[in-house]
């Protein structure tokens, strides 16, 4: 890694340190209920929302009720973007002539951007009409990402509240969009427009090259789509390419940009529960936890790649200099180099956007793994927005119930007693995701309709297989591009893995914090664990690490890490 | 349910109307007052014709496809045939491919037999990293028993023109350097998009010398252009420095 590496990773450093805790109180401002920022402007619309909706935003849901509103939405939006998709070459503002989807493509497609993993076994520039962008995608990707916080949201309640009742889903989701996501993609869109990102609604336009050729030029509503992709953790980019395209992902400044968008909400939301908790301590301390998987898996990364491919000749130089890029280069552009291409594209991996600015197939095995460790960790560094905190605080849980049974003492959180109900639900939580990922990860290494998608052979082939189940799963969405996935196979069973991912996580995160909702919240005592501390933040890094570990090691062993040994 | 059902309905109808057709219009306008040039996609006119876009690589290749020594040229790309905006995307290859690194013995060699093989049966005295072809002139990374290669006049292998080993001989050709001269990484290697409109400073300046042969104009003429077009890291340490390869030939072509 070269000294200006280290700025780019200081510097986002330091703008998420600054950014994060400002953003935190502004959500648990909006978020705690009575008078918020911006109600001036923001209680009119919301208003307008309910009484077109016929919601009454006060009225609190049980867990259970919740969950039925949330998997009811997710049902119609998929129906919905399915029917989308599937029609798109007969219905209006398609400029690009892009016929309609296959069956099979517009199921995974459409469970695809619903459940927020965004995973494309399409290619955006020519498959995609420009009303599926706008109107289908895009909309899937806002709402997926105000679901992520309402379930948040619903989850500390549940964990913290006296009540028995959660929270109104849809007020949850009407005032995320209304007070979060709007603004914040309005004007970060016209940061990258500025840059160079495109927006308008030209289609194709035909130019004769320097050299006599014809090349023609994209358009598209792409700076609209490109911010709510990052700031709403999802991934799913206008173009083929994704956030390497110059018309997404433009300059140097773009991609660091684009990485703080997506980083800095999942932080501020794990600030934002501690401050709704009362208990600043307990943020920091979760988003300290997240903050530490992210620096060390980001780093793994960005050296792997600055180092470059030890298997290429030594006469190509992959020795950065002030006029070499140098390094990892296949796959990569020239003006974000190895170095701010892994920062970017293994950073948002810890997140569930996976919105990667080159082609991961291509990283060296080491670079690669630091993508793949960050998805099969859970996506907790730091996660996707509300995701993040809600998958955390379950292996807080865990931990805490693990330290609990060292010392012989019933786990307490945050005052609230951990029972073998709560813990039955939690190891669901833990294992559901794990069972999915390896059973339908085996099945398409063993059977026919799986290998023949596979792009590069031997181990990095196992890679680009076991990946592409471990990313639907965690709904992140990146991939080992090599994979042709466009088959009814993989579109299935990617598609019905990413349904698991989404749903069955959150109904379990919103069932443990039902059971946990009204429970006696006990007096802190000098024997009760202190869960804010730095023992509490190793313990906890150590619980992620060995869960991990103990279940994917041997597949990790297969794939990057007998790649990087054989190599 | 039914309740739930319903308002879900009535609720991404209006999410619809308001973030799939508001918000990119909305978008799109207040671009439009700011940014005109930069939302259209930054297109670069000749003449009053349109002849690409300064953010997107091209090709400056003849009708067959071979590089023009006039022009600077763009790294290799992925994207459809070369350079193709309607199809953008990167190679995807391993870093243990064949066809990325050619057959490195010990890692990823195959021998005539079809069994791994401690060296490869296939070097040439140019390229010991030697993917051999088929007479249809598609690389074999499989070899099996039976298996037909195409052969050079000189009676060794036709090595797949593709891999880094190969790109970098026929970069040091191209550009007049000695046999053993580096070669910058990003000149042999195909962006993540297909469509890298940059190359970097040492990638340039090798080619500065073969551009002012061909265009007679002397070497401190075109390093000099070479400059201009370098845009260099944003706010001194955000990306990496590049050379814009479209607007460094429209400059050239200006020149006379």
């Amino acid at each position: 890694m070269t000294g200006l590496d280290w700025g780019q990773f200081l510097a986002i450093g330091v703008v998420t340190v600054v950014v994060a805790p400002l953003l935190g109180r502004y959500l648990a401002a909006t978020f705690r209920g009575g008078p918020a920022p911006g109600d001036r402007v923001f209680l009119p619309v919301e208003r307008l929302a309910y009484r077109f909706t016929g919601i009454d935003p006060d009225s609190s849901q049980t867990w259970k009720g919740y969950a039925i509103a949330v998997v009811a939405f997710g049902a119609v939006s998929t129906l919905f973007l399915y029917a989308v998709l599937l029609l798109q070459g007969v219905l209006p503002f398609n400029p690009t002539h892009a016929p309609g989807m296959s069956p099979a493509l517009s199921f995974n497609t459409a469970v695809s951007f619903v459940t927020g993993t965004d995973w494309q076994a399409y290619s955006g520039e020519t498959q995609a009409s420009y009303l599926a962008q706008m109107a289908g995608l895009v909309v899937a990707q806002f709402t997926a990402a105000a679901v992520g916080i309402s379930v948040a949201l619903a989850v500390i309640r549940g964990i913290s509240g006296r009540a028995r009742t959660i929270g109104n889903f849809w007020a949850d989701l009407t005032r995320s969009l209304v007070r979060v996501f709007v603004p914040l993609s309005v004007i970060a869109a016209l940061v990258l427009v500025s840059q160079g990102a495109v927006q308008n609604f030209s289609g194709f336009r035909t130019a004769t090259t320097v050299a006599g050729g014809t090349q023609h030029i994209p358009g598209g509503p792409v700076a609209s789509m490109e911010v709510i992709k990052l700031l709403g953790t999802n991934g799913g980019s206008f173009y083929g390419a994704g956030g390497a395209h110059p018309f997404e992902n433009p300059t140097g400044f773009t991609n660091m940009f684009d990485l703080l968008l997506v980083i800095v909400l999942p932080f501020a939301i794990a600030l934002m529960f501690g401050r709704l908790i009362g208990n600043r301590r307990q943020g920091r301390a979760i988003a300290a936890v997240m903050a530490i998987l992210f620096v060390g898996l980001t780093l793994i990364s960005m050296q792997a790649e600055a180092h470059g491919n030890q298997l290429l000749p030594t006469r190509v130089s992959q020795l950065a200099s002030s006029h070499n890029i140098g390094g990892s280069m296949e796959g990569k552009e020239s003006r974000f180099g190895p170095g701010g291409s892994a920062l970017m594209t293994v950073g948002t991996m810890g997140t569930t956007a996976g919105a990667t600015d080159s082609s991961l197939d291509s990283y060296t095995p080491i670079g690669g793994a630091g993508a793949f460790v960050a998805i099969l960790l859970g996506e907790v560094s730091p996660g996707g927005d509300g995701g993040g905190l809600y998958s955390i605080l379950v292996l807080a849980l865990l931990a805490v119930f693990l330290a609990g049974l060292m010392v012989g003492r019933t786990p307490e959180f945050l005052g609230k007693k951990i029972r073998a109900s709560q813990m039955k639900l939690i190891i669901a939580y833990v294992l559901a995701l794990p069972i999915t990922i390896l059973v339908l990860g085996s099945l398409s290494l063993v059977m026919a309709v799986g290998t023949r998608s596979i792009l590069n052979p031997g181990m990095h082939g196992l890679t680009e297989v076991t990946y592409a189940f471990a990313s639907s799963a965690q709904n992140n969405g990146s991939a080992f591009a090599g994979l042709s996935a466009n088959t009814p196979w993989y579109n299935t069973m990617l598609g019905l893995t990413m349904l698991i991912g989404r749903f069955v996580p959150i109904v379990l995160a919103l069932a443990i914090a039902g059971s946990l909702a009204g429970a006696r919240v006990h007096a802190r005592t000098r024997a009760t664990l202190d869960t804010t501390g730095p023992t509490f933040v190793a313990f906890l890094l150590g619980v992620i690490l060995i869960m991990g570990g103990l279940i994917y090691l041997p597949m990790l062993i297969l794939g990057p890490i007998g790649e990087r040994i054989v190599g | 349910m039914r309740r739930q059902l319903v308002t879900s309905i009535v609720m991404l109808l209006g999410l619809t109307v308001v973030l799939g057709f508001g918000y990119p219009l909305v978008v799109a306008g207040l671009a439009a007052v700011g940014f005109d040039h930069q939302a259209n996609g930054s297109l670069v006119y000749r003449g009053g014709k349109l002849v690409g876009s300064s953010l997107l690589g091209q090709s400056f290749t003849d009708s067959s496809g071979n590089p023009l020594p006039r022009y600077f040229q763009p790294r290799p790309s992925a994207a459809g045939a070369g350079y193709d905006a309607s199809a953008s995307g990167a190679s995807n290859l391993g870093p243990s491919n064949p066809l990325l690194i050619g057959f490195v013995p010990g890692v990823n060699t195959v021998g005539l037999n079809g069994r791994p093989s401690a060296t490869n049966p296939f070097a040439t005295k140019a390229d010991p990293a030697c993917v051999p072809t088929n007479p249809k002139g598609s690389p074999v990374t499989s070899p099996a028993p039976g298996q037909r290669y195409e052969r050079g006049p000189n009676g060794s292998y036709v090595c797949d023109p593709d891999t880094v080993p190969e790109r970098a001989i026929d970069y040091r050709q191209f550009n007049g350097l000695g046999a053993g001269a580096p070669v910058p990484i990003d000149a042999v290697t195909a962006s993540g998009s297909g469509l890298d409109p940059g190359i970097s400073i040492d990638n340039a300046l090798d080619q500065a010398t073969r551009v002012a042969r061909v265009r007679h104009l002397s070497g401190g003429q075109v390093v000099d252009l070479v400059n201009r077009y370098t845009q260099g890291r944003q706010l001194g340490f955000l990306g990496e420095p590049t050379v814009n390869v479209l607007e460094l030939n429209l400059a050239l072509d200006r020149l006379r």
